[in-house]
């Protein structure tokens, strides 16, 4: 069982979040959970969980993205002996473990296609095979499930099946980015002073003070709550409130550099391949790391390939797809990312 | 009519609602009307008499069309619900296999939608 970790906040949108999870959580009916990383998904899942009457059984977290196909297969409906070569015994699926409670599915948008309809039939007829298994089970499990991934885009680019997302979505619920509510933001840090040290005998004592906290407040916290959360919890390790205010300072004026260099690449011409202009747009780079340097030229290394590709080959996906040597899924997937549209 | 027929209203448009408002209280019906799902579910949970007839769009914010429409059912069996949807891709199938008694196409005219009105709850 999850722990009953509560949902932190006073904006309106968490309120609103709160008033839905009271309201829908005995229905017993799809719900999907959006918002980017680190904004809080799963502990919307726990809380509809333990509003719900199934509090008490199973909670069964499955993350789509952390397993190859073959192997979430099996990880979702188990398998019979001699399934395959070294299925020896039986193993229960997450569905037979999440029976009369909830699965939650997590990063639902990485579900390749197969398993996608294999999931819509489970949702459909509330039964399932397991591999190697001739007849169906049923199972009573309640399925939240989770994306950062806009998966109305993906639909439209062929990536995610629509009678899923339809029947999936019955009730959704978007949780807003941190900058979008940083009035959420003391509260947040004051929980999770508590949790992380529950003293509170030093220096933390009386709260962050408001010169911090507004510094804290007008930061863009690009990776949500759980950045926050390691903020805190070195700040807890290190007790220095200058070090957090440097280290908050220090990753502002590296997201503002990113913004200022991504406007200078659109001025650019797209033609221009040449070293030297190159190295021109990363000129403005200088405070970055160099991971996220490497991450920019390769996008933008990816996106020169893929788009020369898909000109060649009349934007024959498939075709493109075999000549750049990455599945047709990969390609969809780089050409919404990467934002690549036909000259 | 002797007693005028309780209809609640669903939709997340507020023109079509006001019309809708309009329209039906003008016929004498007692209207309750809700612009979303979340709304439109406390209404159901707090309505104790039930209404005649529901009329919602499938397309909703947060709670769905097709969610009111089990959650209703599964309160008052009986009582006929009315689905309308837009332009093409809207999941029609799923609002049918939630049970309501006619999936409406926009846009439609009042007339008729007072028409099917009438011969659901007189069904």
């Amino acid at each position: 069982m999850p722990m009953n970790v509560p949902l932190i906040g006073v904006s309106a949108e968490i309120e609103k979040i709160r008033d839905l999870i009271k309201h829908v959580a005995d229905t017993g009916l799809n719900v999907i959970i959006t918002g980017e990383s680190g904004v809080g998904k799963e502990v919307v899942a726990q809380n509809l969980y333990h509003t719900s009457s199934r509090r008490g059984k199973p909670f069964v977290k499955i993350n789509c993205a952390a397993l190859p196909d073959g192997l979430l297969e099996s990880e979702l409906f188990g398998y019979e002996p001699g399934a395959f070569t070294g299925a020896v015994r039986k193993k229960k699926g997450r569905f037979e473990l999440a029976n009369k409670g909830v699965l939650f599915l997590d990063e639902i948008g990485e579900m390749s296609n197969m398993l996608q309809a294999k999931l819509l039939h489970v949702l459909q007829s509330g039964e399932y095979a397991p591999l190697g298994s001739e007849r169906e089970c049923r199972t009573d499990t309640w399925v939240i499930a989770a994306s950062n991934r806009r998966l109305e885009e993906d639909i439209k680019n062929g990536i995610f099946r629509k009678d899923l997302y339809y029947r999936l979505s019955t009730i959704k619920i978007h949780i807003p980015p941190l900058r979008e509510r940083p009035e959420d933001i003391p509260c947040l840090v004051d929980y999770y002073l508590k949790q992380y040290d529950p003293q509170l005998n030093r220096k933390t004592n009386d709260k962050l003070d408001e010169k911090i906290l507004s510094v804290l407040m007008e930061y863009s916290w690009p990776g949500n709550v759980r950045e926050l959360q390691n903020l805190l919890k070195r700040f807890i390790v290190m007790g220095d409130y200058d070090e957090v205010i440097n280290e908050i300072l220090y990753r502002k004026s590296m997201a503002e550099d990113l913004i200022g260099s991504e406007t200078s690449t659109k001025e650019m011409p797209e033609s221009s391949n040449l070293p030297d202009k190159n190295f021109v747009k990363f000129s403005n780079f200088s405070s970055l790391s160099l991971k996220e340097i490497k991450k920019k030229a390769t996008d933008q290394a990816e996106k020169g390939a893929i788009s020369y590709v898909l000109g060649k080959t009349n934007w024959n996906r498939s075709k493109a797809a075999k000549i750049l040597k990455i599945s047709y899924k990969t390609l969809l997937v780089k050409i919404s990312e990467l934002n690549i549209k036909a000259q | 009519m002797d007693k005028p027929y309780k209809l609640l209203i669903i939709d997340d448009e507020a023109e079509i609602l006001a019309t809708f408002n309009n329209f039906f209280r003008e016929k004498k019906y007692d209207v309750i009307s809700a612009s979303n799902g979340l709304d439109a579910l406390k209404l159901i949970e707090s309505e104790k008499e039930g209404f005649d007839l529901i009329v919602t769009d499938l397309v909703l914010p947060n709670i769905g069309g097709t969610a009111i429409i089990k959650i209703a059912k599964k309160k008052w069996p009986e009582m006929p619900i009315i689905a309308m949807t837009g332009w093409g891709e809207h999941p029609q199938a799923l609002a049918r296999e939630a049970q309501a008694d006619l999936v409406l196409n926009k846009p439609f005219d009042l007339f008729t939608l007072e028409k099917k009105i009438i011969e659901l709850i007189k069904k």
